[in-house]
């Protein structure tokens, strides 16, 4: 593949003035934005073109970026202490793009709809509940990257946002919030969502903190991601395996027999779905823990010298061009269970809780092996829910989390964070829940 | 500045050919921006520079906002944001005025960056201490000019620095005016003090007096009275103008929001809408007497003034936001502070601070601490939190400091804006406030 004409003119400039090392990222975009709140209706289109410049040797370089097209000839600041290595270029297996990449953004009339029919929802399930904002984004981008390393590749993304604000009935009302990304804004479901809000501002409401706080804990999605975000500094990196350490137990294992990670930056129908990186490095599938044993870090091309363990994976994300490309997860998750749906799991609780959502940002003493994270849910009592819970921290230490998988279900679903983290269901045994406060 | 060859006078004829109502509300807004980024020492690339100019055309009608934004001044985006904006058809055309811009500056860093880390390191020496730091350090320009069919507002201009310092023991981020001895005594002051409670332990959790130094004030009024007072957080919870006259805090406060006495190179004259802005009463003797309010907001209710609006960036409408707070000085010297706090804490700075909208609980995060024993400042202690609802906490003023210092209260991101806030306040004390580690 060949870049643009002005592209390679662009960096057959940069080489001219003594810069063997670059690098030129040129994007376009364009994304819809829609947003309601208790007074005002906001639609916004916007247009984004821009570019970015890496260049350098392997001691003095400079990162330089901006709107409109990327200078042919310069001028180019000069470079500063500070090294600066690029990718060989490397062969992507093959790849189909995605036929919803070509699906126009959702329209005004459509957006507004989606968000109005949601507030409609909400409700329905619970009566005088309400949005207080609603935020919609709906975008796609192209781009291009070229270096003087031979990397020629062209990118397509395609992504949705849904930012939701509700406020349950009386004075003052409980609030949930829920952000969400998908493909397309097509593909959120206003009833879902709805009911999944509806679930979460009921039990604020009535919910207080349990009187014993033991027993087995099914964790939905949102906690599972919450936590799993959290854990992100014991995956990523080359120092990783070194930060996990201390928790593996006699035979090498951090975690239980259901606990396998995995990052794929080419996950069939995942938000980031790509078959390149940031920097052009093909994406692919890399288990990082399997059985609840660690096998490997994530790794950038450039952290992969030998002194960790693992091979090296496309993982330098690029949210945007301003940002500079850097390693961290596309898509990773908690494999589920494709056998067992969520009800058999509830069923499975003879005394526990089932934690639906985080609350608030959690503590996480990864050195320290303890973490406490918000949470609210249901005391389950047979496999039934018995009352809501509310208020209260799921707490323990990040060793009993890993190891106290006991089963994960089917209902992998992802959230945006640090980039897309997914979890299934999981029961857990060996945590506490205690109240808030 | 590169908006002086703007022909505004074409821009206002071809925005008004949008206007249909007497009360639309109509603007465009052109912002350049220029960022510096020196990173840590031996940290590739090592400048970044980032450069970015566009526009954004919005039109407000009856409650609803349509805004088209652009990367790039160029006349035929102009004209096609136009129609974006007023909903015609792609085959309907507007004019394009010529919309001739300045070059920007030759690409290169302001020397002051590459002084500041060495003057940085003096400063701690000066303290009797040394350690390692990684301190990043930015210069942030932004150039902006906003039109109406009617009126022009004259040309704004920003520039200011930000640093960000990391080290085994924690992070330090500050805005600064200048990159001068001061500001290099004022980081080295603050990670010096990091350094020295870096094995203190957190004190215990504690309801009694707590002494803030001007920097912890800025992030407290930013939180508790700024966001507060904004009439869209004010709105969730009824109408706006209903909070005016409401006791917010106790008597000693007297909280202004003032951009045209903020530090000389972020003064304002006219807010990100091109409105002037005014020396606004927030707190007057504790009383809420003027909201924040922009536009749109100024319009559901002659009680609010606008002047206020600010935007993060062009791809997001403008919304309510505080500039430059200013808390008036008391009557209470230092000494005396400190005399009536025995047995308290005295924190210099916050190291963040939230407000939740809905429940009007307040976190502030400071990362250290120093006990108040017989009048003086004591031994270092950990981070702690001081939590509480806003008028609960702000009830609990008792004193305020004589000697108003600036102290620039950092970045805000509250709706995805990010956006640089300043503040002149002198140390203030709180008593029978609860603090936990």
């Amino acid at each position: 593949m060949s870049g643009s004409p002005r592209h390679e003119e662009t960096l057959r400039g940069l080489l001219r003035c003594g810069l063997p090392e670059a690098e030129l990222f040129v994007k376009r975009g364009r994304t819809r934005r829609l947003a309601v709140s208790a007074a005002a209706e906001t639609s916004v289109i916007s247009q984004e073109r821009a570019w970015a410049v890496r260049a350098g040797t392997r001691r003095s370089s400079f990162f330089m970026a901006g709107t409109g097209e990327p200078p042919e000839a310069g001028p180019w600041p000069q470079p500063e202490p500070g090294p600066l290595r690029l990718p060989e270029p490397l062969e992507a297996p093959p790849w189909n793009e995605p036929s919803d990449f070509d699906a126009p953004l959702v329209g005004e009339r459509e957006g507004l709809t989606l968000l109005a029919s949601l507030g409609r929802e909400l409700a329905a399930e619970l009566p005088g509940a309400r949005l207080e904002q609603a935020a919609l984004e709906d975008g796609s981008s192209e781009g291009e990257l070229a270096s003087s390393r031979g990397v020629r590749a062209r990118f397509r993304h395609r992504i949705a946002t849904l930012y939701l604000e509700a406020v349950g009935p009386g004075r003052p009302g409980a609030a949930a919030a829920l952000y969400l990304a998908a493909r397309e804004a097509r593909r959120f479901h206003p009833s879902a969502l709805a009911r999944r809000l509806a679930d979460r501002l009921a039990v604020q409401a009535s919910g207080g903190p349990p009187e014993k706080g033991g027993g087995e804990l099914l964790l939905a999605p949102p906690v599972g991601v919450a936590l799993l975000a959290a854990l992100l500094p014991l995956l990523v990196g080359p120092g990783a395996a070194a930060r996990l350490a201390g928790l593996r137990d006699r035979r090498g294992r951090i975690g239980s027999e259901l606990l396998t990670l995995v990052d794929n930056g080419r996950l069939a129908g995942g938000a980031f779905e790509c078959p390149i990186d940031g920097e052009g490095v093909p994406t692919a599938e890399v288990v990082l823990v399997e059985k609840g044993t660690f096998r490997q870090p994530l790794l950038a091309w450039w952290q992969a010298d030998g002194a960790a363990p693992g091979l090296p994976s496309g993982c330098s994300r690029r949210p945007g061009w301003r940002d500079l490309p850097l390693p961290g997860p596309t898509h990773l998750y908690l494999a589920p269970d494709p056998r067992a749906p969520v009800a058999a799991l509830l069923g499975e609780v003879a005394h526990g809780y089932y934690l639906i959502d985080a609350t608030g940002a959690g503590s996480f003493d990864l050195a320290g092996d303890r973490f406490a994270l918000p949470v609210c849910g249901f005391a389950v009592d047979a496999g039934r829910a018995s009352a809501p819970v509310a208020r209260v921290v799921l707490c323990g230490s990040i060793g009993a989390l890993l190891k106290g998988i006991v089963a994960v279900g089917r209902d992998l679903s992802f959230h945006p964070l640090a980039g897309m983290i997914g979890a299934p269901t999981m029961l857990v045994r060996g945590l506490e829940l205690h109240g808030a406060g | 500045m590169p908006f002086s060859e703007l022909d505004t006078a074409a821009v206002a004829r071809t925005l008004s050919q949008l206007g249909e109502q007497p009360d639309d509300l109509i603007d465009a807004f052109f912002e350049r921006r220029e960022e510096l980024e020196l990173p840590p020492e031996g940290e590739g690339p090592g400048l970044r520079i980032r450069r970015e100019e566009g526009f954004a055309v919005r039109l407000v009608r009856a409650g609803q906002t349509w805004l088209a934004s652009r990367d790039g001044i160029e006349e035929k985006s102009f004209a096609d944001a136009l129609r974006q904006v007023a909903r015609a058809l792609p085959s309907l055309s507007y004019p394009e005025p010529l919309l001739r811009v300045g070059a920007p500056a030759p690409a290169g860093a302001g020397r002051e960056l590459f002084e500041f880390p060495a003057a940085v390191g003096r400063a701690v020496r000066a303290h009797h201490a040394g350690f390692p730091l990684r301190l990043t350090v930015r210069r942030h320009r932004r150039w902006l000019q906003v039109v109406g069919p009617r009126l022009v507002a004259a040309a704004e201009k920003e520039a200011f620095y930000s640093c960000a310092v990391e080290s085994a023991w924690g992070r330090y981020g500050v805005l600064l005016p200048a990159l001068d001895g001061a500001a290099a005594e004022a980081v080295a002051a603050a990670v010096v003090d990091q350094f020295r409670a870096r094995h203190a332990a957190p004190p215990a959790p504690f309801c009694g007096v707590l002494v803030l130094g001007p920097e912890a004030v800025a992030v407290l009024l930013h939180e508790a009275v700024g966001h507060t007072l904004e009439a869209d957080v004010l709105a969730q919870g009824g109408r706006a103008e209903a909070a005016v006259g409401v006791a917010l805090a106790a008597s000693c406060l007297d909280v202004l929001d003032d951009p045209a006495a903020a530090p000389a190179p972020v003064r304002r004259t006219t807010d990100d809408e091109g409105l002037p802005v005014c020396r606004r009463w927030l707190l007057r003797a504790g009383v809420v007497e003027q909201p924040l309010a922009d536009a749109l907001w100024a319009a559901t209710s002659p009680a609010l003034v606008p002047g206020a609006g600010r935007r993060g960036t062009r791809h997001l409408p403008p919304a309510p936001r505080s500039s430059h707070l200013e808390l008036l000085p008391g009557e209470t010297a230092w000494s005396a502070l400190l005399a009536d706090a025995q047995g308290g804490l005295y924190v210099p700075a916050a190291s963040r601070g939230a407000l939740d909208a809905q429940s009007g609980e307040l976190t502030l995060h400071f990362p250290c601490a120093r006990r108040i024993r017989r009048a003086v400042l004591g031994e270092p202690v950990g981070a702690c939190v001081l939590r509480g609802r806003v008028g609960e906490l702000l009830a609990r003023a008792t004193a305020v400091g004589t000697e108003p210092r600036p102290a620039g209260a950092g970045w805000c991101a509250k709706g995805g804006q990010k956006l640089p806030v300043w503040a002149t306040a002198p140390a203030l004390r709180l008593e029978g406030v609860a603090l936990s580690s």
